[in-house]
């Protein structure tokens, strides 16, 4: 089943939003996060989307071929994060007695580390294809989740839109044509470093392509609590000269113009 | 599943300014930070608002921890029974009111009705009946003393005690080795995030030894990171969800009014001693909404300048991000109110509302909330 022959709609989503923790291989007390979001992340924004349940069948999902492009990449943030019971109590292990009961720790532990990673002050634009009508459903349950969404962690909240649109045609071409929706601050920051306003910006992105050059390891099998399953997924990085929804004034000239501190971010 | 009510989410905007304070620190001890729209926030994570929030239900809920909302725990429970296990309703009433029957429930007027209201979860009934369904077939040919003898020994009340039923309705609960007494919650709660840019503040302090009066100097010197902030705080309740938590439509309504009011009022204790930042929330919205969750962060994106009046700066922006988001995706909300302190007279005021309706007490907030809330609909 070659995607290229069968009719395909895509999905664009925009996924942004102060906080964002996209995790691939976080266990126990360090979460780290992804520079740009897992597929597993995006499946499960729409298993939640849809209304459902840990451990429900993933394939049809999972099956989307997915895009995504780094509209603003943001910058990591470590939280250090302690949990502990606000009555005093001491905190549990995770073994059970007899009964089926969660024990106390013993010598009894008041207080638990973690360190969370976090993206801040980033934008995705995360693009799915697949069949025409099931790609709608999606868009459809995007604007009417069952569970509220995330991007990532449940405390990361997109803001709005996150449904930019849903188009027929090729995963690449329509990330390729969707507008850059890199916020405020990061467009001055684009626009001094090119030395006035750019039609155009290049922009990284990653795409599941079976004769990819990487291979990642988030491809969701199952979010069942007891016995969560990820498989791997090739892909191929690129980048995607995308309009920047501004009209050129003079930038062109002034691009060329040497600028060392333009790598600062100045 | 339980579901009484469609998909409605109650959207909750707070404004709260404090004083310089360190609500949340970090390993170095100083409040904690994000960059968003290119500069420097104050931050309060949602895990420690969170905390606030729950230590807040506990403080004016003294009894929270084991009694509240239904007097029908038997009735819940043999239901469930019946359910589950195939039997009659009789037989399933007959094994429920035993298996109780050790936690010495004073029983109410009503048969099958406890004399007080006791607040439990679904997945904790379940979890009772988890006891003792394996052998169901045999207890149904037990007579009343031996069914009792037999259940007498069950951990039922351990079970029914575990966790804070409404807290754990709405925060969830993960319990790695039973994930039959996991809850998803019903609640999100974003980072609190200040609307303009911060700068971290250093106070230098000497302390000064009482007793050492022979030589000058300090006892003691050190430091101690703060800040001071207008917080952007947004929470979202699924309504939807909390029904099913707890499976009892009217205790869900009750709940939303309880975190509101918990979440608006609570404040966290990092260095309450130190900075006394007891402060209360310049504004409070509550949208309801039939159809998705939505955080006005967008609004601070640009952070708000100094300069002018932060928190009435604030207020204006949120209003009109809210308007703008509503004209824009033509998705109007079923119920929006606010409770406010601005300048009734300032333009800031007008514009909050225009986007929120009239400025009401926090109290009138509370109940136009709970009356809008889409009334429980009983799905066969």
């Amino acid at each position: 089943m070659s995607p290229e022959t069968s009719p395909q709609s895509v999905l664009l989503l925009r996924l942004a939003g102060p906080m964002q923790s996209w995790g691939d291989r976080s266990s126990f007390n360090r979460r780290e996060t992804r520079p740009e979001p897992t597929k597993s992340g995006l499946v499960g924004l729409l298993a939640a989307a849809l209304g459902r349940p840990r451990g429900a069948d993933l394939t049809d999902l999972a099956g989307l071929r997915c895009g995504v492009r780094v509209d603003q990449p943001g910058t990591v943030l470590r939280d250090y994060h302690t949990a502990s019971d606000y009555r005093g109590v001491p905190l549990l292990q995770a073994g059970v007695s007899a009964k089926g009961v969660q024990k106390p720790t013993s010598p009894a532990k008041p207080t638990h580390v973690t360190h969370r990673f976090y993206l801040q002050d980033a934008v995705f634009v995360a693009s799915l294809a697949g069949d025409p009508e099931f790609v709608a459903s999606l868009a459809d349950a995007v604007r009417r989740p069952a569970f509220p969404l995330a991007l990532g962690r449940r405390s990361c909240t997109p803001t709005q839109p996150l449904v930019l649109d849903v188009r027929p045609g090729a995963l690449e071409a329509e990330l390729t044509s969707e507008p850059w929706h890199a916020a405020r601050h990061a467009r001055q920051v684009y626009r001094r470093r090119q030395g006035g306003t750019v039609a155009e910006v290049d922009l990284p992105a990653t795409f599941d392509d079976e004769d990819g050059t990487d291979v990642v390891n988030d491809l969701p099998l199952s979010f069942n609590v007891r016995d969560r399953r990820y498989s791997t997924r090739r892909v191929r990085h690129t980048w995607l000269t995308v309009p920047t929804g501004e009209t050129t004034v003079g930038g062109a000239a002034a691009a060329s113009s040497h600028d060392p501190f333009a790598l600062l971010g100045w | 599943m339980i579901v009484t009510s469609a998909r409605t989410y109650i959207d909750l905007h707070v404004l709260h300014t404090v004083p310089p304070a360190n609500l949340n620190r970090d390993d170095n001890g100083d409040p904690k930070e994000a960059f968003f729209g290119g500069v420097r926030r104050s931050r309060v994570s949602s895990q420690a608002w969170k905390r606030a929030t729950r230590a807040f239900f506990a403080e004016h809920n003294p009894d929270g921890d084991r009694a509240m909302r239904t007097k029908k725990i038997a009735e819940q429970l043999t239901r469930r029974l019946a359910e589950r296990a195939s039997l009659d309703t009789e037989t399933a009433a007959r094994i429920a009111t035993s298996a109780l029957q050790p936690l010495d429930i004073k029983p109410g007027k009503k048969a099958g009705e406890t004399a007080y209201l006791l607040f439990f979860g679904h997945a904790q009934l379940d979890a009772v009946i988890d006891l003792f369904v394996d052998d169901v077939a045999e207890l149904c040919e037990l007579g009343d003393e031996d069914l009792a003898a037999r259940l007498k020994d069950l951990p039922v009340q351990q079970t029914l005690n575990q966790g804070h039923p409404l807290d754990v309705g709405l925060f969830g609960r993960m319990v790695a080795d039973i994930p039959a007494l996991n809850v998803d919650a019903a609640t999100q709660v974003a980072h609190a995030l200040s609307t303009h840019a911060v700068e971290l503040e250093m106070d230098y302090y000497t302390a000064v030894d009482d007793k050492q009066v022979d030589s000058t100097g300090a006892g003691m010197i050190g430091t101690v990171g703060f800040n001071s902030a207008t917080f952007y705080r947004y929470a979202t309740v699924g309504l939807h969800q909390l029904e099913t938590n707890l499976a009892d439509p009217a205790a869900a309504r009750d709940g939303i009014r309880l975190f509101t009011e918990a979440f608006a009022r609570s404040m966290p204790t990092g260095k309450e001693n130190a900075f006394a930042h007891h402060t209360r929330p310049t504004l409070v919205a509550a949208v309801i909404r039939g159809d998705q969750p939505v955080s006005l962060v967008s609004a601070f994106e640009k952070p708000v300048a100094s300069t002018s009046g932060i928190a009435a700066t604030s207020a204006r922006r949120l209003a009109e991000e809210h308007s703008r988001s509503v004209a824009q995706w033509g998705d109007n909300p079923l119920f929006t109110g606010v409770c406010h302190t601005l300048d009734p007279d300032s333009p800031e005021a007008g514009k909050v509302g225009e986007a929120f309706g009239d400025n009401r007490t926090f109290a009138e907030l509370l109940d136009a909330v709970q009356a809008h809330l889409p009334a429980v609909q009983e799905v066969a």
